[in-house]
């Protein structure tokens, strides 16, 4: 309460300050400790304890040599990945056109309201309870593979489960999909009336609009948000492990059990491994702000 | 957009609901299923009698609250600040607030639970560890959702007309900006409330009671339950979204935490 | 070029009718205005014959065909919008090129035409940039090109100017006249600003509350407005209630003071009470110039203008405008002096409304 004091004593400028050590400084201190104290400091330790033998405490870089060459390791890369990639397009594309339905796509206004309604919900589901819900779904005694053994049709025979890879994508969808209507809304919204109107004006079908006009407009922010989408997936861990039981090696499940100290395990692998996911995360994120600055330009 | 794609609109928006809504019917019906044979609300009854229940799904409840009002007295005035005189620093404050989002939680937690596990920083029992440590996970929808409304609407302006009719700092951040942000706001609450009801594992290694590491527990113990606890969080979790949307009408074309 | 019949055409949202008995005939080549306040229905018809909203009554007619049904991107016609609505992710040159493009045109065709289009409104070296890096005035001018690129039959103009600055609004319109009138294209133009409309019309239309009040040129809307609303709406004016003094000498009456008009009074009588207008250009100090009508008044206020000074009078219990020409050598009467004013009988204006 101190800081906001001391600003309400200052007379204020008329025009924003140029870059100098105006009180405004101490206005993002609350922000700054907070930050430092919670999570660049812990998040630090990350960096810290790859390189540091668990038991030694010595500097070392066989953690990350380990794992540039472990294949299990690598492997659950390569699966958290091709997840993430598998979900991000497909949640992606299908939030994307759900939400342009919902926004442009003639549909009832009461239509918009409520999906938005629905997709902040939905993004509760995520976890535990989601894995439960379909598991309560499409598990060999699930309500809806009852009702297709019903009908003749058990798709446990054809191969299917839920409890592999794919199962997995199907469940990861459900979050993911409304996170990309939430966020591509507004720039849906950004599309102006008059750019549709001006393209028909010259001839253009909806079609020929969409391919020439509203779709690469949209296009970064499509891709921006499907790389949040990636990041998203990249790093979630309850839902798999509620559903598989850590079965499936994505790297925050085996990240999990090295970091419990599994009788196999290593604290120092774990580090290292959660070093790796930063490091991935931290180039998607810089693809996605660049991205983010285009669509500004174009949807301000 | 014509006629000929409002066919198409329906074709998503169905298999969009039917995609939604099949998990939650499903969970639904093997709720109701606690009695052999019959369909009842026994598993229902059987949670609303335990008292753990009650007392894990309350305290989760509570938790999101004070981690949406902790967010919003955190993030909002940093938003604001930014935009209005600060631009300068957008590039790392965003940074910060994406980290979250880089790094797996189940590491964080770790690194949580070692740096406060130590004097002078030994807060690790506290649930002053867990409040932040969830704003920090949601901080960057929340603060995405703020930064998005701060855009649309034209802070400069807002912030000298009332100073010209002299008000401090206070009132502007909470009478004039806070009020006119209020949807997007929202919807980064919804995140966030989201985040912290369906979050495991931060509240099963901080030892704290909560509604998730309960329900998991559960799932080893019962069957039918734990999907009636499913349901019942589902339903209130509607329910308290659907308050906090009644508050905030009258703003239209900001719900979306908008990046 | 063609010419465009607008019959019986009304529209109607939800409860409110927001045109209605709309006709108009436009010829070929010709710049007609709509002219109006907010809320006028000027937009909504332009959007009518755009094809962006359908007339709940009324049909559309383009030299022979009707047009009434036909989908926006099928009518040919050419539309200039507020708000620009360039296309961010394109450069100019694609903006311009965007209707040929979609015709499926040849490259060299359309290179050619953007490349006339671009010297057409001066911005030849403009051509790979983008809108955004351009300004306000620029941008309208590439809308304006990007119109016309596709040949319409006819161009269509929503207020086009203003979101611009007053100087520009100034020159820009005139270009656009100029570039009308070169091309012989029949436009209608839609405005709120009188004086843009009066500037650069063949003829205005001028509409209120969804109805038209009256068309014309802008020399006739002006001087011989037809309704209380036109005479108020355009120009400034000078209205007051007047009573029938003398019906063969077409005396009136206001407040006691007698003056005489050249309008035709017919099936009136004596003591009616009736609407009058008078422009504050046609009155004059008496001591300048004498005319038909004479009488006193008190000076109010006098306003320096720029090129005109505006004198406040009070005549009777009314105040009268009157503009005279700025002239640094005549001395202006002080304030509270009582002078004599002057006006011709074809000044003083009956009004219908």
């Amino acid at each position: 309460m101190t800081v906001i004091n001391s600003i309400e004593r200052g007379a204020p400028p008329a025009r924003p300050a140029s870059p100098k050590f105006s009180w405004a400084w101490l206005g993002l201190t609350p922000f700054f400790i907070f930050s430092l104290l919670f999570l660049l400091y812990p998040a630090s330790i990350l960096g810290v304890r790859s390189f540091q033998d668990t038991k030694t405490h010595a500097f070392t870089i066989k953690y990350i040599v380990q794992l540039l060459h472990d294949p299990y390791l690598l492997g659950a890369y390569g699966i958290s990945i091709k997840i993430s990639i598998i979900t991000a397009l497909g949640g992606g594309l299908f939030g994307f056109l759900l939400a342009y339905s919902a926004i442009r796509g003639g549909l009832p206004s009461f239509m918009r309201s409520s999906l938005m309604t629905f997709c902040g919900v939905a993004s509760n589901f995520a976890g535990v309870p989601l894995a439960f819900a379909f598991i309560a779904l499409l598990s060999p005694s699930g309500e809806l593979t009852r009702i297709l053994i019903k009908l003749g049709f058990n798709p446990y025979f054809h191969g299917f489960t839920l409890y592999t890879f794919w199962g997995l994508s199907l469940v990861y969808m459900y979050f993911q999909f409304p996170l990309m209507v939430l966020i591509i809304a507004p720039a849906i919204d950004g599309l102006r009336r008059e750019w549709l109107e001006a393209a028909e004006n010259l001839g253009a079908s909806s079609f020929q609009y969409w391919r020439y006009v509203a779709f690469p407009i949209l296009l970064p922010a499509i891709l921006g948000t499907m790389i949040l989408l990636f990041g998203n997936s990249f790093g979630a861990f309850a839902t798999a492990q509620a559903l598989t039981g850590g079965q499936i090696n994505l790297v925050t499940i085996v990240i999990g059990s090295q970091l419990r100290g599994d009788v196999l395990g290593d604290p120092g692998v774990g580090y290292a491994l959660a070093l790796g996911m930063v490091f991935i995360m931290a180039i998607a994120i810089v693809i996605r702000t660049i991205l983010q600055r285009q669509t500004e330009r174009w949807l301000r | 957009m014509r006629r000929g794609n409002v066919v198409w609109s329906w074709f998503w928006m169905i298999l969009g609901i039917l995609y939604f809504f099949l998990p939650l019917l499903a969970t639904f019906l093997f709720s109701l299923r606690a009695k052999l044979g019959v369909l009842s609300f026994t598993a229902y009854v059987n949670i609303f009698s335990d008292p753990n229940f009650i007392y894990n799904f309350s305290y989760s409840v509570l938790w999101a609250l004070l981690t949406i009002i902790a967010g919003i007295l955190i993030l909002v005035p940093t938003a604001y600040l930014i935009r209005l005189r600060l631009p300068q620093f957008r590039t790392p404050v965003e940074f910060i607030t994406l980290l979250p989002f880089v790094i797996p939680v189940i590491v964080y937690v770790f690194s949580l639970v070692r740096t406060f596990s130590q004097p002078p920083l030994l807060i690790v029992d506290s649930p002053v560890l867990l409040i932040a440590a969830y704003t920090v996970l949601s901080m960057p929808y929340m603060y995405s959702a703020v930064d998005t409304g701060l855009r649309a609407i034209d802070v400069r302006t807002l912030t000298e007309a009332s100073q010209s009719l002299g008000a401090g700092w206070g009132t502007i951040l909470f009478r004039v900006i806070l009020p006119n942000i209020r949807a997007a706001i929202l919807s980064g609450a919804f995140l966030s409330f989201a985040i912290v009801i369906g979050e495991l594992i931060l509240a099963e290694y901080l030892v704290k009671p909560a509604f998730a590491p309960y329900m998991n527990y559960m799932m080893q113990q019962k069957a039918y339950e734990p999907a009636a606890m499913a349901i019942v969080s589902f339903a209130l979790t509607w329910a308290c979204m659907g308050i906090i949307q009644f508050v905030g009408r009258g703003q239209q074309g900001q719900i979306a935490a908008g990046h | 070029m063609t010419h465009l019949t607008l019959t019986d055409i009304s529209k109607q949202f939800a409860q409110t009718t927001v045109v209605q008995d709309f006709n108009l005939d436009v010829k070929s080549g010709e710049f007609v205005s709509f002219l109006g306040p907010s809320g006028c229905g000027k937009t909504t018809t332009l959007r009518m014959i755009a094809g962006f909203e359908t007339p709940t009554t009324g049909r559309v007619m383009l030299g022979d065909v009707d047009i009434t049904d036909k989908a926006p991107n099928q009518r040919n016609i050419g539309m200039v919008f507020q708000a620009y609505a360039l296309f961010p992710n394109m450069t100019v040159a694609q903006n311009i090129g965007f209707g040929m493009q979609i015709n499926k045109e040849s490259k060299s065709a359309i290179k050619q035409r953007v490349d006339e289009m671009l010297t057409m409104i001066h911005l030849e070296q403009k051509g790979n940039s983008y809108p955004s890096q351009l300004s306000g005035g620029q941008q309208q001018r590439v809308a304006l090109a990007r119109a016309l690129a596709n040949r319409p039959k006819v161009l269509l103009l929503d207020e086009p100017l203003s979101a611009l600055d007053a100087k520009i609004r100034v020159s820009l319109r005139a270009e656009i006249r100029a570039i009308q009138k070169k091309l012989g294209i029949t436009a209608i133009y839609v405005t709120h600003d009188q004086e843009e409309a009066l500037s650069i019309s063949d003829r205005i239309v001028v509409m209120f509350e969804g109805k038209i009040e009256q068309v014309g040129t802008p020399f006739e809307i002006y001087n011989f407005p037809q309704t209380a609303f036109v005479a108020s709406f355009v120009g400034t004016l000078n209205t007051t209630d007047a009573e029938i003094f003398n019906l063969s000498k077409k005396l009136i009456k206001i407040d006691g003071v007698q003056l005489e008009t050249a309008e035709d009074l017919g099936g009136r009588k004596k003591g009616d009470k009736i609407k009058i207008a008078i422009r504050p250009e046609r009155l004059n100090f008496a001591s300048v110039e004498k005319k038909a009508n004479v009488f006193d008044c008190t000076i109010e206020n006098i306003t320096f203008l720029g090129s005109v000074v505006r004198v406040q009078v009070k005549v009777g219990s009314n105040r009268f405008n009157m503009d005279t020409f700025n002239n640094p050598f005549l001395e202006l009467p002080k304030i509270g002096a009582k002078e004599q004013i002057t006006c011709s009988r074809e000044a003083v204006l009956i009004l219908n409304s």
